[in-house]
């Protein structure tokens, strides 16, 4: 799911519980009713609120399972190591369009991110760059161009400056 | 763990005396932790105008003010919500308030290392401290780094001797640990109602869940401190970096987290005031705490997705935690929040206006937390600006308003005045203006694919900092505005014995 409709569905929720909430508190507030009656409806309506959220809940996890980017990054595609290190990235000049890829990535020094940006500037996956450890990301590129890679992880005075790029053809 | 007790309570309710004492603890807590508050909010505008291009420092003192905001913030909002919890749970049980003092002195001292550290040692590793950041290619002096992670373990000794006072008070209040969670009044209600015994109130299940989860997380947080500290002394002792990661994300997400199950027993205690109704404990609130106990502490695995490494089975873990983590809060606390309010005939004081806004706020911000414990979502998002943006909603919009709403309600309770209307207005406005222009450039530029923690970023990040800078200008104006009303509320002579 891309960022920008991300986005678009936060502000829908976020616009929703606002009114929700202030209709709550407005509605009926020159009418005071105890709170016996209040509590009464209120508990019945909570209990299918309940439910909804759960059940929003479970599929929203059902969903995104599919998705996880972990798994079978091992044996699919050719692999290409990428390797970081205060401030750089040494990664292949090219990689193939249309084919499975797997970035095996790794860190020299300390904690870094290995994130790619499409020719449009879209970020389009990333994973960490850890020392003592390898991270496998698995890719499709189906897009030609210049990818640009930046660092998502702090990881020093010149962290803003360490970007790195390669070809996809 | 004690046998459950259904007797009738046999505790001394706290004398005039000892109120006196426990509300000099809490606005001494409350009144440092707004004011450590107040400075790291410049700090923060200050790296937001230099984001926008409006000023120039060099990159490493941007990484060193960062590291400090990004402490001294959750750390300043800890503070006034450990105060207030101490003040309830002093109404409800005895409390040595030679413990609360010994708690506060390791918060300053800690408070004080940690600035050191950044003036004049230039620390600049932020908060999370990824091992081995602290000691390869550093900028600043190696005594920075041993000062840095003195000051954060004395922060977080501080916290864990608060949590043990407080469980230990709350564990021989409520005989034992089933009874003070809860559990003996959940499976025997019917028992309780016939003793006319009362289960333990809404805010002293948040007091119990910060002390238990608090001791964890720190407990945490010290391991990783200490194996740093052991490091920094031996540099043969090595870290493994991704059980370091594990630590930190642990006690840094339990800490950041528990401050708004803190800042929220003053809904709890403050909401009733406004609306003259009660908010009593039910079986879902306790059960809903229970929930809240075991969600905070395994949350924190959503840290972790970008690290593949990681066995596959806590990413499944953390993305279950983090939505049911919602569950408590939009099922339980908020929506009985709102029931309270609903009908009520409650009068719209800054007070009220803010505990209603704080749980609104935590919805929001919740809201963005839980998209972003999304794992395929995190692809796209994980640390980018959409991080900041989703944290100072929690903070800001939730933990800052329960806060100010619970100094309100009390001013406003004990001078028996409430803020005129036009000033209600202003403040409102802008601090309601301010945070949303400033909240939403941070989402706006994540979605975008904008990194956090740049000194320097990548378009459309700079304009989108403009918008934040000013806004957070606005935020400012109306947060010093209701700083200086809440000091003439505070000078008003007393009305009556304050109520809270």
């Amino acid at each position: 799911m891309s960022g920008l409709l991300v986005l678009e569905l936060f502000l829908a929720i976020a616009s929703a519980a606002v009114i929700v909430m202030l209709a709550v508190a407005l509605y009926g507030s020159n009418r005071p009713a105890p709170q016996s009656e209040v509590s009464a409806k209120g508990y019945a309506i909570r209990r299918y609120w309940f439910w909804t959220i759960l059940i929003v809940a479970a599929i929203g996890f059902a969903i995104s399972i599919p998705r996880f980017p972990y798994g079978s990054a091992q044996t699919i595609g050719k692999h290409y190591t990428i390797v970081a290190q205060q401030y750089s990235f040494a990664a292949p000049p090219t990689i193939p369009a249309d084919r499975p890829v797997v970035f095996d990535v790794t860190s020299r020094d300390v904690n870094h991110g290995f994130a790619i940006y499409d020719p449009d500037g879209k970020l389009v996956a990333q994973v960490q760059a850890m020392p003592d450890y390898i991270n496998h990301l698995p890719f499709t590129f189906h897009t030609r161009g210049h990818y640009t890679v930046r660092c998502l992880e702090y990881c020093g005075i010149a962290h803003a400056a360490m970007q790195g790029g390669f070809d996809v053809r | 763990m004690s046998a459950i007790s259904i007797e009738a309570d046999a505790f001394a309710p706290a004398t005039a005396a000892d109120l006196r004492v426990a509300r000099r603890i809490m606005w001494t807590y409350i009144s440092t932790g707004l004011a450590i508050f107040f400075l790291m909010m410049l700090l923060g505008i200050a790296m937001r105008a230099e984001q926008a291009g409006w000023v120039t420092f060099d990159p490493g003192w941007f990484y060193a003010l960062l590291s400090l905001h990004g402490v001294g913030m959750i750390t300043a909002m800890a503070i006034a919500g450990l105060g207030t919890l101490w003040y309830l749970v002093r109404r409800e049980t005895p409390l040595d308030p030679r413990i609360a003092y010994l708690a506060y002195g390791f918060f300053v001292a800690g408070a004080l290392c940690v600035i050191i550290a950044v003036f004049p040692g230039k620390f600049g590793s932020l908060w999370t401290m990824l091992y081995p950041l602290p000691f390869v290619g550093t900028y600043w002096p190696s005594w920075a780094t041993g000062v840095w992670l003195v000051g954060n373990a004395l922060v977080m000794t501080g916290f864990m001797v608060w949590c043990a006072q407080i469980l230990g008070a709350l564990i021989a209040r409520f005989g034992g640990i089933l009874g003070m969670l809860g559990i003996g009044y959940v499976f025997n209600i019917r028992g309780y109602e016939e003793a006319h015994r009362e289960p333990p109130s809404p805010q002293m299940f948040a007091a119990a869940i910060t002390a238990i989860d608090g001791i964890i997380g720190s407990t945490f947080g010290l391991a990783a401190g200490i194996g740093m500290l052991v490091h920094w002394i031996d540099p043969s002792v090595a870290i493994d970096p991704l059980w370091a990661k594990n630590l930190i994300y642990q006690f840094g997400h339990t800490f950041a987290n528990l401050t708004m199950y803190m800042a929220v027993a003053g809904v709890y205690v403050g909401l009733p005031l406004c609306t003259k109704r009660e908010y009593h404990t039910s079986k879902p609130l306790a059960i809903a705490w229970w929930g809240t106990l075991l969600f905070v502490i395994i949350a924190y695995f959503h840290h972790l997705y970008m690290d593949f490494a990681q066995a596959e089975t806590v990413q499944f873990i953390g993305e279950i935690a983090s939505y049911l983590a919602a569950i408590p809060v939009v099922v339980v606390t908020v929506f009985s929040g709102a029931m309270l309010v609903h009908r009520s005939g409650m009068r719209w004081s800054l007070g009220s206006m803010f505990l209603y806004a704080g749980m609104i706020g935590w919805v929001v911000g919740g809201t963005a937390a839980v998209l972003d414990a999304t794992i395929p979502i995190n692809l796209d998002l994980h640390n980018t600006l959409w991080v900041p943006g989703h944290f100072h909603t929690y903070l800001l919009q939730g933990v800052l308003l329960f806060t100010m709403g619970w100094v309100f309600v009390t001013l406003e309770q004990r001078s028996a005045t409430i803020t005129s209307l036009a000033m209600r207005w202003l403040i409102g406005g802008t601090i309601f203006g301010g945070a949303a222009m400033f909240l939403l450039s941070f989402y706006i530029a994540g979605a975008n694919g904008v990194p956090r923690r740049y000194a320097v970023e990548p378009a459309p990040g700079p304009e989108l900092a403009t918008v934040a800078t000013i806004g957070a200008l606005i935020l400012l104006a109306g947060i010093i505005i209701a700083a200086i009303e809440a000091l003439r509320l505070a000078r008003l002579p007393k009305a009556q014995e304050a109520a809270a």
